[in-house]
């Protein structure tokens, strides 16, 4: 029923759907950082003093265009035997974009305009060298260098263009190091979050739903998209359908308990009224009998009524009787009986502190909640058992016994209901099995905890805390 | 002395009818709800001893409309650890309640405690007036009611038997121990609230007719009732 799509369609199956696969998610992810970083180190190199100038080759219609001028002045020098300065100035040709025309040797350069004053055209003496080209700089454009030869001497020339930007890829080419340095790490480190995001936060949610599972909340689920068809994904709606069954089969367990421990008190109804006739008739050979059958009606009644109490608790199903009381009351009440119950045993019972607060609490249940933690330690103690009392923000109960104390990886399960520390811990004195599930579960219903542990010279503390409700 | 039983478990209601009987009570069983709500609005029962669950109608209903018009009293049988049964069937006007599986000999002394009441008055000689007035809340011992300006009260055996202790001992506290003793003739269980439940009952009725509170809860030891405006 959980089997995955991997294993019937078989092991190229991948190529068919890759995206929902693990493995082709890392592979084009690592790529991508790969290709990523590659590219980012590229752009690093490239960055040196030079590149505020940026070429690339001039070809076509531009370059003809650029050469008939060139051929033009060379004429009308040679031809009308004019300075380059007044062919220059010439209007047909400062009507013209901006012409630069820059001497061979010397820095004697010509414009047949006004140049703006934050360009700087000497940036061109570079490129003297190379045929013609479309030269990229921060501010301008320029196409040349074309050679003419006028009797002032050699000098090349340009065109500027000056209000056009350059082309992406040139301007990005011609930012400053530290923002490419950025963009790189800024692009990185974002890809790099969304893919462990999207690797990581399945897992967490699984590994969340797996604490609380494991911890008992049997309602916990991991949060992962239906829509979601990788490994991943499927592992999540795996565990959540194995969470789905659990709940199912332990509740269903729950019930039966519930319901079995329900349908047996008519039946124990009926042993014990049966009982009562019998005992009515019988003679003193029968009676001790029948006493002993009374007896064993009335602990599997007791047991019964622990199981359902349990339950209820734990299914949350129990109306708590709420109403403010004193502590003292109910803890002077539970403790007369146990002062007595440890007397029979020989044991003596040491009280300190006092409990003179108002909780508010089912004092029903939190009566019986001591009770059993007392039970339990008179049971189990071999001379004393030591009750200590405080309040503060909260209502600290502290019940010890000096005996044997329980080994401290079945600390845990101690309150887990008929479980058993070992055959030495058997139904000799009575308890069910069920005093210290019941006990925790009452504490927690009231928003307590209830902590057990071990003394360092010996014995079993259980520690009680109760919130205060302040009006 | 002749007693009802509505309950669906009939080998219980075969056992009980025998013990009951050895002890001097006539059982008459029924096992479903609307037969014996039917039954006990027809004849005066010394007692009905009523199951929760029931089949046609639960023991709630029948307690419900028995209550609307007759008195008899009633013990509820109520699944052990089910609080709200417990006190649900007490502010329906149930006169008590017994915990199942419950012990015989503990059904049999609440059984008694009811109807030795019953059997008292029998005893006495109806006709006789004997009466207590107090603070405007007259009691009719003989006749067993309680009345306000010639009102009578429609109080249970219970709730009556309450009234009048405490009127008996007004300007006194009463101790919950000393009503659970005296009145449903047992010892109070710890953190029971019966007793509370009926005190509750009979101020309510109380204040149909009166506005100031007639009975004054001590906090921990029990009730008075105020003689005096």
């Amino acid at each position: 029923m959980f089997s995955s799509k991997a294993s019937k369609s078989g092991a190229l199956s991948w190529l068919k759907h890759p995206r929902h696969y693990l493995f082709f998610k890392i592979f084009v992810w690592f790529w991508l950082t790969i290709i990523g970083t590659v590219t980012a180190l590229v752009f690093l190199s490239n960055i040196s003093v030079l590149n505020l100038v940026s070429n690339e080759p001039l070809h076509g219609p531009m370059e003809k265009n650029l050469a008939y001028t060139a051929r033009s002045i060379e004429r009308s020098a040679y031809k009308h035997k004019r300075s380059l300065e007044s062919i220059l100035s010439h209007p047909r040709l400062s009507k013209r974009k901006l012409l630069y025309l820059s001497a061979e040797q010397s820095d004697i350069s010509f414009t047949n305009k006004e140049t703006p004053i934050n360009i700087d055209l000497s940036l061109l003496n570079f490129t003297k060298n190379m045929p013609p080209q479309i030269v990229f700089t921060e501010q301008y454009q320029a196409f040349g260098p074309v050679q003419l030869t006028v009797p002032e001497g050699v000098f090349y020339l340009y065109e500027i263009d000056i209000n056009n930007q350059p082309p992406l890829f040139i301007r990005l080419k011609l930012m400053p190091g530290w923002i490419k340095v950025s963009i790189a790490i800024i692009a990185s480190l974002i890809l790099s979050f969304l893919f462990s995001r999207n690797l990581i936060a399945p897992i967490n949610s699984l590994k969340k739903a797996a604490i609380k599972l494991s911890s008992g909340d049997l309602s916990a689920r991991a949060a992962i998209s239906t829509n979601r068809k990788d490994e991943l994904g499927v592992l999540g709606r795996d565990f959540n359908s194995m969470a789905n069954q659990l709940e199912l089969l332990i509740s269903s367990q729950k019930r039966l308990l519930a319901d079995i421990s329900h349908e047996l008190r008519s039946p124990l109804t009926r042993l014990k009224m049966a009982t009562g006739l019998a005992q009515m008739q019988a003679n003193e050979a029968s009676q001790s009998y029948l006493l002993r059958i009374e007896k064993e009606a009335n602990q599997l009644d007791q047991m019964i009524a622990d199981v359902l109490q349990v339950s209820r608790l734990e299914a949350k199903s129990q109306t708590l009787a709420m109403q403010k009381q004193s502590l003292n009351v109910i803890v002077e009440h539970v403790l007369n009986d146990a002062k007595f119950e440890a007397k029979q045993y020989d044991k003596q019972l040491t009280i300190t502190g006092d409990a003179s607060v108002t909780i508010s609490c089912d004092e029903a249940l939190i009566a019986s909640a001591l009770e059993n933690l007392l039970r339990n330690a008179i049971k189990y103690a071999n001379n004393t058992i030591s009750i200590k009392l405080s309040h503060g923000d909260a209502v600290h109960i502290e019940i010890c016994d000096d005996g044997p104390g329980v080994p401290n990886n079945q600390l845990d399960k101690l309150c887990e209901p008929f479980f058993r520390q070992s055959d030495a811990r058997d139904r000799v004195s009575g308890g069910t099995g069920l005093g210290l599930a019941i006990a925790k579960n009452a504490i927690t219903a009231h928003n307590g905890t209830l902590v057990l542990s071990n003394k360092d010279q010996g014995g079993l503390c259980a520690n009680i805390t109760l919130p205060i409700i302040k009006e | 002395m002749k007693l009802l039983m509505i309950d669906d478990d009939t080998g219980l209601c075969e056992l009980l009818s025998e013990y009951l009987l050895s002890q001097g009570f006539e059982i008459q069983s029924v096992h479903d709800g609307e037969q014996g709500l039917k039954l006990a609005q027809a004849n005066d029962y010394a007692l009905i001893l009523l199951d929760v669950m029931l089949p046609t109608l639960d023991g709630f209903e029948v307690l419900k409309q028995l209550r609307q018009t007759k008195l008899t009293p009633v013990i509820m049988l109520t699944a052990k650890g089910e609080d709200f049964d417990r006190i649900f069937g007490l502010e329906l006007g149930a006169d008590d309640y017994i915990p199942k599986p419950f012990n015989h000999r503990e059904l049999l002394a609440r059984v008694k405690a009811i109807t030795r009441r019953i059997e008292h008055i029998n005893s006495l000689n109806i006709n006789t007036t004997n009466k207590l007035l107090v603070n405007g809340v007259t009691i009719n011992l003989a006749a067993r009611e309680a009345s306000i300006d010639e009102n009578t009260l429609t109080l249970t055996g219970t709730e009556y038997e309450i009234l009048a202790l405490l009127c008996k001992n007004a300007s006194q506290v009463v101790s919950k121990e000393q009503i659970s003793e005296e009145v449903l003739g047992r010892r109070l269980a710890s953190f029971d609230r019966s007793i509370d439940m009926h005190v509750s009952n009979i101020r309510k009725k109380i204040a149909e007719h009166i506005k100031t509170e007639r009975i004054k809860t001590m906090r921990g030891s029990g009730y008075v009732f105020i003689q005096g405006e």
